[in-house]
């Protein structure tokens, strides 16, 4: 027991490394003698016909050793991953301002990028899109629409008392992990290649690495150490530099190295998707949600990347944490001439959601009733039924409301408003409520799979491989304590190794907050398994004639309880001497869980996350500015294996969610050129801006078989607590000017505000 | 030119280019690779070291500027295995998540600390303008305060 709790307080592996500036990323990583530096020359418009490229300045620049255009692939000119669509340099067509053209490779990075700024793109210009709604209408759509329907809302909307319609948007989210992308690589034998890459998808970089350069995937290796925030932005977009750096190495067999600079990050690089929505949502007398139509817009921007299946998932989540009987959600991938849009944390959930909340804060208003009352109405029950079919099993969406809101004495926090609101003209005070519920899974049911590689050496200690990339979740921490929980060995003696294509292959990304859960059954079933080895070794240490009660307790060999005078080490070196195979790998994948995108039903998530948020601000109504005073949260964590880590990420993501709906100002001008290019033109939470106070509580709850030791994965659904900050403001705001016309318009910048306050 | 100027204890000099960032030099050419890039405009603060005490941002300071100063890094906060009060808060209170953007911050207090022992929330919110998109601030206010006490004592 004293171990178990040892365990779940376990700090992050990575601390000392990290506060002593010892930890490695790429940048980091010592290059070999002679390496090259590369730089890319972009596209200086959004949308055109490439008609000529001229490098010979940059060929003619001392320093310079190569330039490389589409000419120079000699495999697959082809980075798309869900569909091919996306060239890595572009051929022919520029579909966005920031399209890689050429790659430059020289002696120092100064000189490449010196060399970048001499090429000529012959662009001839074409129409630019960059309104969703604008793409539909014109019929540039990334995939065809898909459609969750649950009952009947046309026969509906007869039995509703109340019927609503507005129309809701969320602006994009630039990733802004602080490291930015980048990649090094160099030649092995027989022309393979090995790469560092800051990428949360290995398996992505070595595939689309062999497809470009027409070789097997086994002639690639992809090693990842770290990375410097990843959030989405580095699961497929690590892919195209990673690419660029292996064709120089394969042309020229000399290490290269490219590391991009923040503008050039900024601009070449997709965001969250933008979606701009309308809905329509029907109550009855009670207040009971009846129906409830979407029609969402999301900007794909030029190409798929991942944004079909962030689409599927702004579906699966469009009701959030309640229970409607009648709905029709329609989805529209719209292809405009943006970088191509991506995995941002939350992965679409946090669209499809804003436009539900959105849709009962405006039925609230016209009511004159709070949305909480209408949110507490609808929340989930057992046995309730997902618009994608799956039943919800121990939902914990009441419970976790009921907490949230006795835990923090919500009828104290709603009189003391109310006071403040009476007291004071100038500065007016909010809150809401924002209720979560996160499927968990990858919605690509082959995708949730997953492999470990375990090395016992024959001192005792022990290396672990796995597919997961650490990127600061605190996957690896986990990690070693399922090692050192189910060996039952200190936990010293365990090493996380890099995450590497050659150890642990055909790796799903580290995303879709499942990267521990399928990581660390895996490894659980790796360990389990040569520990059951090691306990026939044991029995026959000490002539048992079964090993029927052996164990390993703290590093000693136990046999019914009592502890022997066998310990881990010996054992493990008799284990060698007896020629017993020591290394194992295991292989995890999800059961339970399918579904048929034919008639967008089944069971596609092997368990939901829930909590609640309680978000109060103070708005300024002379400036429009804001303070979060508190953000109080009951999460369900399951049995949580790790709380400081589970901690930090619900504190972390919600931060990034009330940036995106708050200060996180993404903007393209007509001609799609990005404006918001640098950190001194987007602005995100720092420590002044963050709530005063964030309070979290677990749940009392069980967790689920599914979830790794029943510590439910948390990497993604705090984010979306962050939605309530958007409803906590406009709630302020109408403190201020009850005449408001709601404008579900996020994010809230003080610039809105002040114009919400005086419309 | 030749500029020459002591780094975490060491005198130093180095050839370079007198515009060249001192972040540059410090990486690539000292191979001292805990100061970070982050934004190459002074706005992140992933690269701040300390420049005769006070936090610079070195992706935007000139290494001429260095010239006979004493400048600290990461590396050199600490004095041997011992860790500097800030370092010992930031693993007390488990701040950090990715790292990347941590050796910044924590140069950053350290100097704050130096020059007000013991900050309130304010001078906090004045002094610490790094940006973490780990989203990492509320446990680094722990830190900080935790830091001043450790340093107190």
């Amino acid at each position: 027991m004293k171990q178990e709790k040892n365990h779940k307080s376990l700090k992050n592996i990575d601390s000392h490394g990290h506060v002593r500036g010892e930890s490695i990323y790429v940048d980091d990583i010592a290059v070999q003698q002679g390496t090259l530096y590369g730089a890319v020359h972009d596209s200086r418009v959004a949308h055109g016909l490439l008609k000529h490229i001229n490098v010979r300045k940059a060929q003619a620049l001392p320093g310079v050793v190569a330039v490389f255009t589409a000419a120079d692939v000699p495999g697959e000119n082809q980075i798309g991953g869900i569909i091919p669509d996306e060239p890595l340099l572009a051929d022919k067509e520029v579909h966005f301002w920031g399209q890689p053209i050429a790659f430059v490779v020289a002696q120092t990075e100064d000189i490449a990028r010196e060399a970048a700024q001499l090429i000529e793109a012959e662009i001839t210009p074409l129409p630019v899109i960059t309104d969703p709604r604008e793409a539909k209408e014109k019929g540039e759509l990334i995939a065809p629409p898909r459609t969750f329907v649950l009952g009947d809302t046309a026969a509906a909307w007869q039995a509703c008392t109340h019927v609503y319609s507005g129309q809701a948007s969320t602006n994009g989210q630039e990733h802004l992990y602080i490291e930015t992308q980048g990649a090094y690589a160099y030649p092995a034998e027989n022309g393979n290649i090995k790469i560092h890459s800051s990428t949360q998808g290995p398996t992505a970089v070595q595939k689309t690495t062999a497809r470009v350069l027409g070789l097997p995937m086994h002639a690639i290796e992809v090693d990842v150490t770290r990375l410097g925030g990843g959030f989405g932005g580095k699961e497929d977009q690590a892919t195209p530099w990673a690419v660029m750096v292996a064709l120089a190495v394969h042309h020229l067999k000399r290490p290269v190295k490219y590391v991009l600079h923040r503008m050039d990050d900024m601009r070449m690089t997709g965001k969250r998707n933008p979606y701009t929505s309308d809905f329509k949502i029907g109550l009855d007398e009670n207040l009971k949600i009846i129906a409830y139509e979407a029609t969402f817009y999301q900007n794909a921007g030029a190409a798929a990347d991942l944004s079909p299946a962030v689409l599927e998932r702004t579906l699966f989540h469009c009701t959030n944490s309640y229970y409607v009987p009648n709905v029709t959600a329609t989805a529209y991938s719209c292809r405009t001439n943006l970088p191509p849009n991506t995995a941002f944390r939350g992965f679409g959930g946090p669209q499809g959601m804003f436009v539900i909340e959105a849709a009962i804060a405006k039925a609230a208003q016209a009511l004159g009733v709070s949305a909480a009352e209408i949110q507490q109405k609808n929340l989930l029950q057992a046995g309730d039924t997902f618009p994608y079919g799956q039943k919800a099993e121990n939902p914990e969406a009441i419970s976790s409301w009921s907490a949230a809101t006795n835990r923090y004495a919500l009828d104290h926090l709603a009189q003391k408003v109310n006071a403040f609101n009476v007291a004071n003209t100038h500065h007016k005070k909010g809150y809401a409520l924002m209720p979560i519920c996160f499927g968990i899974s990858f919605t690509k049911t082959l995708m949730n799979q997953a492999r470990a590689l375990v090395h016992i050496y024959h001192d005792g200690s022990v290396g672990v491989s796995t597919g997961a990339v650490e990127m600061g979740q605190g996957v690896n921490t986990k990690m070693l304590q399922v090692a050192a929980q189910v060996f039952s060995i200190a936990n010293e003696r365990i090493k996380l190794e890099t995450t590497n294509t050659t150890r642990v292959a055909n790796t799903s990304p580290s995303a879709a907050s499942a990267t521990a859960d399928l990581n660390g059954k895996a490894l659980e079933i790796a360990c389990r398994k040569l520990l059951d080895r090691l306990k026939v070794v044991a029995a026959e240490e000490l002539d048992l004639t079964s090993v029927t009660g052996v164990t390993v307790r703290e590093g000693w060999v136990h046999v019914q309880g009592q502890k022997t005078d066998l310990d881990w080490n010996t054992l493990v070196l008799q284990a060698f001497l007896k020629r017993v195979s020591l290394s194992e790998v295991g292989h995890y994948a999800t059961p339970r869980i399918h579904f048929d995108q034919s008639k967008e039903k089944g069971h596609p998530f092997a368990y939901h996350v829930y909590g609640t948020a309680i978000t109060e601000v103070t708005v300024d109504c002379i400036r429009g500015t804001y303070e979060f005073d508190a953000v109080k949260i009951v999460h369900d964590f399951g049995a949580s294996m790790n709380t400081i880590v589970d901690k930090g990420q619900i504190e972390g993501g919600l931060v990034q969610g009330i940036g995106w709906m708050t200060l996180e100002e993404l903007e393209y001008n007509k001609q799609g050129k990005l404006l918001s290019n640098a950190l001194s033109t987007y602005k995100i939470p720092d420590i002044y801006s963050v709530p005063k106070d964030i309070q979290v509580e677990f749940l009392a709850a069980e967790g689920s078989d599914l979830a790794i030791f029943k510590s439910k994965a948390v990497g993604e659904p705090p984010l979306m607590y962050g939605i309530g900050a958007y409803f906590a403001i406009l709630n302020a705001v109408r403190a201020f000017n009850p005449q408001v016309t709601s404008v579900f318009d996020a994010p809230f910048t003080p610039e809105k505000v002040l114009t919400a306050l005086y419309e | 030119m030749k500029i020459s100027f002591t780094i975490n204890g060491k005198t130093q000099t180095v050839e370079a280019d007198e515009n060249t960032p001192l972040l540059w030099v410090i990486r690539d050419g000292l191979g001292l690779k805990g100061t970070k890039f982050g934004c190459g405009k002074a706005a992140c603060g992933a690269c701040t070291v300390q420049v005769d005490g006070g936090a610079v941002r070195s992706c935007s300071y000139a290494v001429k500027f260095a010239q006979g100063k004493s400048i600290t890094t990461i590396e050199g906060l600490s004095q041997g295995k011992e860790l500097h009060p800030v370092q010992q808060a930031w693993v007390e209170e488990i701040v950090p998540q990715c790292g990347y953007c941590q050796p910044g911050f924590m140069m950053a207090t350290a100097a704050l600390l130096d020059k007000i022992p013991q900050p309130s929330d304010d001078d906090i919110d004045e002094n610490i303008v790094n940006v973490c998109r780990c989203g990492t601030y509320y446990r680094m206010r722990k830190a900080i305060h935790r830091a001043a006490k450790i340093k107190q004592s």
